[in-house]
């Protein structure tokens, strides 16, 4: 929290001393690359295999205010197969089960940021906000399939980089998702006392901007 | 040399042998519902109309949500619905219920007819529906190279001799057992204890004969350390556990789990030795906590890294006889030979195949073979050391992890948590065998 508040106050300090004029525009953009379940990184290890994140995309829809400051909303999809495992306390060996499962991470939330240098070929951004995280597991057992899904609030800090001026632009992002009481109520999130699916993610970007 | 007899936990209850030819070919298919969320058939759903709406109206409110047809249920009123191509049941089922006309609406669930065997007797095995051991079997049903040695009176495995092989074992292969009573190869029962003890975990099963067992698929071995009468010596047992953890074939190890339906009220320190033995070589030990109703468990059930097993009857209260106490770690159905709750007309204790004492010890036969009702914690540690080579089977290997799947996922019984009475509760080897995902 300590993060995104830091975040919205240097946007907001810093947006409001800019000298830039930016033109308002619509954005959207579409984002793919690597998540990882930092904050539940050996619950991750031990459904995944030993990985803690894997394939990560979504888009978004967002809006360029004039003054370097935008808001935005988007979506992300995580969907990883694993198996069922057992494990008898944090330090013991992972038994993998064979028994299929798939877990989702779908956060969807709100950012307002900063563009620094609006108009410029290389423009870094910082931004921060919240919304939902949906997590949904299903794992087959004996034929049975069980699914369970919860959705809970979340929050978000990231920076970023815009590359290009015109319409089309592309960036890459790195962002921290923090979704606290999604995990550690059961399973191997409780054996290992890990409450938040959240973590670091890094991504590329496919930009386009309306009316530029 | 002084040989200390061990007070085998035999309160094993000798009733005639039942035979009901006319059960031959019984099978009884259980039909369950998945969890609300599992699998459904696409294009189809399931919807119920409050009674107030009209024929018009409902017809109309089938197409609106993207009913193509619709057939209505004989009872109950409510219509399996089919859906337009390209309309999803998730979106149908939404529509539906977001209508105030409509009771309810849900997908046309699959339903899963868990494996239930064909054995002729297996209706009167409460004790396996006890322990959910059909749902169990959808999941695991034992794997042939990992075997449970049942230290005990032997086991009825061979045509050798007087002994005969029981005849509901299939084609099983038996592992090389050893005779420490008679000091042979031929670790035959002629008690007839060990073969319903090992009945238990792997007599044949969907087989259209007799009864089942819990971990069929599994191999077995049989150790003899009790004589004719139930009785044995501390040096045999420990020297059968030896065996059956030293047991070498293929180059591997392939004893993993020792049963012991037996005890003492003695705790010694060589049987403390030969069972952390067993644990450093990595094979689970289960033993029954006793026959004397006493609060007090028997050796070697009573050693922490042995399993102890209590026994409960038919509603899961805990059996008069059944030993209990701080080392007690779960429960299992062992039968109470004075009750009929599942008002089958026979008695609730356990059944399986054996061979009559009374002519093994009056003609010197054993071959007068049955099905058997038994009571006792030498019943109920059976069910326990087939969950563990279940678990064995599913890929968790140490013994300690098999332990805590065991006790994590037993129901509580008695007191909230873990009691005296009840340890961590009754064996369920399909939570068990579920293992643990990220959040369930």
């Amino acid at each position: 929290m300590k993060t995104l508040v830091r975040s919205l106050l240097l946007a907001s300090v810093v947006g409001s001393a800019a000298t830039s004029a930016a033109a308002q525009g619509l954005v959207i953009d579409g984002v793919a690359g690597y998540q990882d379940l930092t904050r539940s990184r050996n619950s991750a290890k031990a459904i995944f295999d030993g990985k803690s994140g894997g394939l990560t995309y979504g888009g978004g829809l967002g809006f360029e205010l004039g003054n370097g400051l935008f808001v935005s909303a988007w979506f992300r999809n995580f969907s990883k197969d694993g198996e069922r495992v057992f494990v008898e306390n944090p330090g013991g060996p992972v038994f993998r089960l064979g028994h299929p499962l798939n877990l989702k991470v779908q956060p969807l939330q709100a950012t307002v940021g900063y563009r620094f240098a609006s108009g410029s070929a290389v423009s870094p951004y910082i931004g921060g906000g919240g919304g939902v995280t949906r997590v949904e597991e299903s794992s087959t057992v004996g034929g049975v399939t069980d699914k369970s899904r919860q959705t809970k609030g979340s929050f978000h800090a990231l920076v970023g980089v815009v590359i290009g001026r015109g319409s089309l632009s592309f960036g890459a992002e790195a962002m921290y998702l923090s979704a606290k009481d999604t995990a550690g109520f059961g399973g191997v999130s409780a054996v290992y006392d890990e409450n938040d699916i959240g973590g670091f993610s890094a991504v590329g970007k496919v930009r386009f901007r309306f009316g530029h | 040399m002084k040989r200390l007899p061990l007070a085998l936990a035999l309160s094993a209850v000798l009733l005639p042998s039942v035979s009901r030819a006319d059960d031959a070919g019984l099978r009884a298919v259980q039909l369950r519902a998945p969890s609300p969320l599992a699998s459904y058939k696409a294009g189809e759903v399931i919807v119920k109309f409050q009674t107030t709406a009209s024929q018009s109206h409902e017809e109309r409110m089938l197409r609106d949500a993207g009913g193509l047809r619709a057939r209505q249920a004989p009872y109950g009123g409510h219509y399996v619905v089919s859906l337009d191509a390209g309309v999803a049941v998730e979106d149908a089922v939404a529509r539906f219920r977001s209508m105030p006309e409509v009771e309810y609406a849900e997908p046309n669930a699959v339903f899963h007819a868990a494996f239930n065997p064909n054995d002729n007797l297996y209706r009167f095995q409460w004790n396996l529906e006890l322990i959910g051991a059909p749902r169990s079997w959808d999941i695991q049903k034992g794997k042939t190279d990992v075997a449970i040695a049942v230290v005990d009176t032997g086991i009825a495995y061979e045509d050798f001799g007087v002994y005969r092989r029981a005849p509901d074992w299939g084609n099983r292969a038996f592992l090389q057992g050893h005779d420490f009573v008679n000091g042979d190869d031929h670790a035959n029962d002629d008690d007839n204890h060990g073969t319903h003890v090992a009945s238990t975990i792997g007599e044949a099963t969907d087989n259209g004969e007799g009864v089942a067992g819990l971990a069929f698929d599994c191999a077995l071995m049989p150790v003899k350390v009790l004589d004719s009468n139930g009785l044995g010596f501390l040096s045999d047992v420990a020297a059968g556990i030896d065996y059956a953890i030293n047991f070498t074939q293929n180059g591997t190890h392939p004893v993993k789990v020792i049963n012991m339906s037996l005890g003492s009220n003695a705790p010694s320190e060589t049987l403390r030795r030969a069972v952390e033995r067993a644990e450093a070589a990595g094979v689970v030990v289960v033993a029954a906590s006793g026959n004397d109703g006493e609060s007090r468990v028997d050796y070697p059930a009573a050693f922490p890294t042995v399993i102890g097993v209590g026994a409960v009857d038919q509603r899961r209260i805990k059996t008069p006889y059944s030993n209990w106490g701080p080392e007690l770690d779960l429960v299992a159905p062992g039968g109470d030979f004075s009750r009929d709750d599942n008002n089958d007309g026979d008695p609730d204790m356990i059944l399986q195949q054996t061979f009559s004492h009374n002519t093994a010890v009056r003609e010197g036969r054993y071959d007068d073979f049955g099905y058997f009702y038994f009571e006792g914690t030498s019943q109920a540690a059976p069910h326990v050391a087939a969950a563990a080579a279940m678990l064995i089977s599913q890929g968790i290997t140490s013994p300690s992890a098999v332990r805590k799947a065991l006790y994590d996922s037993a129901q509580d019984l008695g007191a909230g948590g873990r009691d005296d009475r009840y340890g961590f509760g009754l064996v369920r080897p399909a939570e068990a065998l579920k293992g643990l995902g990220f959040n369930h």
